[in-house]
């Protein structure tokens, strides 16, 4: 426990200098000071919701549909892929009809890691050697093997890759490779190959907080690894609901949804 | 421990009526004796594949596209639905190019309970509040609430059901409607209407054994409930793996495998 309220501490001070907005949040949560509630490091699970701040501007909304603020470092090819693209998200967005983004229209699986950047829960369910993520957007799973085994080369290429995963202290250090070429890295149509390598620390640094970092390594659309940091809520008293990409009429109410106004 | 074996025995005694093969499986049994392998029966959490005899002619091997030999009672609605259905496997097989099986072409979701007819295997995950069949096959769920609530109808319509489930003794009883009706209910085309409800009694009946028998009532499709059996084994070793519908050539390939004979 002892180790576990450092750990906060530090993690409290790093957003501290990352974040404006944390004097205030620190001033809120010193406010209320009750003792933080209980928690396993090693249990991730339940029902999470990502957790970035919701700007009412839509231009800035960048968290929606992408990993990082930054753009990433493109080589020539990845460059070349990601003008090609027509989202229908983010500040280059196309109509539906005109969009080449590979799930509209044939519902093929959104790919990893782009599944975050979905708008919907997903839930962290545990058994002996594996943690698997379920995502509330087309019944996708992220199944990580914490039982030692290597990757599989002769599995694939795959949609979602193929994980694996060991714990270095209170960090699950999650290792994906593997993948098809047929998805897109976000929703705004940075591109990957199928030498696209990602590597999570996922820790959970209270009761109601996860943290994923992520490192993306793909070294023919990019020019050096480049990170992006997610945030997680915990959400007790949600469940996953069906949400599969061929209800067409759902899917576009959705979107609609997520790009009003913040409330 | 006891009351666990007579119904092991029992469950054999069972078997023995039906099938002219479970002599010899029961002197197989008697020779090595051991005790059994200890299990939690309300712990079904594990790989489970489907546990029929493989060493059968394919066309007899109906549990590959339907529930039970026997024809299902339906109604003229249900007749002239099946009647129009073209089903690319099963007695009566289309070519892929004429099929009318939802799942051909669109990759639409298979929906419930038809996933148990696919042969892939399923795993079985748990939480307090839930029990999680997920399928190999195009990553499906089937999330059964164990916590006290009742059925959302402001859900739906789904394609895999909205279910909730309770334990009775070491069965677990799941309930499940909110259907819609765009899913066949078997490979060969059987259909089903919205007012589909489906009834599981799942049972580990050993360490290595689960049965689910399943009731399906459909008053606008079937003149009374179709009830079959359907039974797993454990496969220790296994995972489930990414097979998404998408991968047309692996889809495909499954097919061939499923009608290939036995090894």
């Amino acid at each position: 426990m002892q180790r576990d309220l450092i750990g906060i501490a530090l993690a409290f001070t790093i957003s501290l200098i990352l974040s404006s907005t944390a004097s205030a949040q620190m001033k809120k949560l010193s406010e209320t000071a009750t003792a933080p509630a209980p928690f396993d490091p090693h249990d991730l699970s339940g029902v999470w919701m990502l957790d970035r701040p919701r700007p009412s501007k839509e231009v800035d909304r960048y968290w929606i549909y992408e990993l990082n603020l930054e753009e990433p470092p493109m080589t020539a090819w990845g460059e070349a892929q990601y003008k090609a693209t027509k989202s229908s998200f983010g500040t280059r967005s196309y109509p539906l009809a005109e969009t080449n983004d590979p799930i509209f229209h044939t519902c093929t699986p959104p790919g990893f890691p782009r599944i975050f950047l979905h708008p919907w829960p997903m839930q962290v369910v545990q058994a002996p050697g594996e943690v698997i993520m379920l995502f509330e957007y087309d019944s996708i799973r992220h199944q990580i093997f914490t039982d030692g085994r290597q990757h599989d080369t002769s599995l694939g290429p795959l949609w979602m890759g193929d994980s694996i995963g060991h714990w270095e202290g209170d960090t699950l250090v999650a290792d994906t490779v593997n993948f098809n070429d047929k998805t897109w890295l976000d929703r705004v149509g940075h591109p990957h190959s199928d030498k696209l390598h990602v590597i999570e620390r996922i820790r959970r640094i209270n009761h109601d907080h996860l943290i994923d970092d992520i490192t993306i390594d793909d070294p023919k659309a990019y020019t050096k690894p480049w990170s992006a940091h997610l945030d997680f809520l915990l959400r007790p008293k949600w469940t996953l609901a069906e949400q599969f990409c061929e209800d067409q009429d759902t899917f576009q109410n959705i979107e609609n949804d997520e790009t009003k106004p913040a409330k | 421990m006891r009351i666990r074996a007579l119904g092991f025995a029992l469950g054999f005694a069972i078997i023995l009526s039906c099938s002219s093969a479970a002599l010899a499986q029961t002197k197989q049994l008697s020779e090595p004796l051991a005790a059994p392998a200890a299990f939690d029966p309300h712990d079904l959490s594990g790989v489970w594949f489907d546990d029929h005899p493989r060493l059968i002619r394919v066309q007899e091997r109906y549990w590959a596209y339907t529930y039970t030999k026997e024809e299902p009672s339906m109604t003229p609605w249900a007749q002239a639905q099946f009647n129009a259905a073209k089903p690319s496997f099963g007695p009566h097989p289309y070519p892929l190019a004429q099929t009318t099986d939802p799942l051909y072409h669109t990759c639409a979701p298979i929906g419930f309970p038809i996933a148990f007819l696919y042969p892939l295997p399923m795993q079985i995950v748990q939480s307090p509040r839930e029990v999680i069949m997920l399928f190999e096959w195009d990553s499906l769920r089937h999330q059964i609430f164990t916590d006290g609530r009742a059925h959302d109808t402001a859900l739906g319509p789904l394609w895999m059901g909205d279910s909730i489930g309770h334990w009775e003794g070491d069965t677990l009883v799941a309930d499940t409607v909110n259907f819609n009706d765009k899913t066949w209910l078997d490979r060969m085309g059987h259909p089903h209407s919205e007012a589909l409800h489906v009834v599981e009694r799942i049972r580990r009946i050993d360490h290595d054994h689960l049965v689910d028998d399943i009731t399906m009532e459909d008053p606008k499709a079937y003149t009374k409930p179709w009830t079959a059996q359907l039974k797993f084994i454990l496969k220790p070793k296994w995972t489930i793996e990414e097979q998404f519908c998408e991968d047309e050539q692996s889809f495909q390939s499954i097919d061939k495998d499923a009608g290939a004979p036995a090894k």
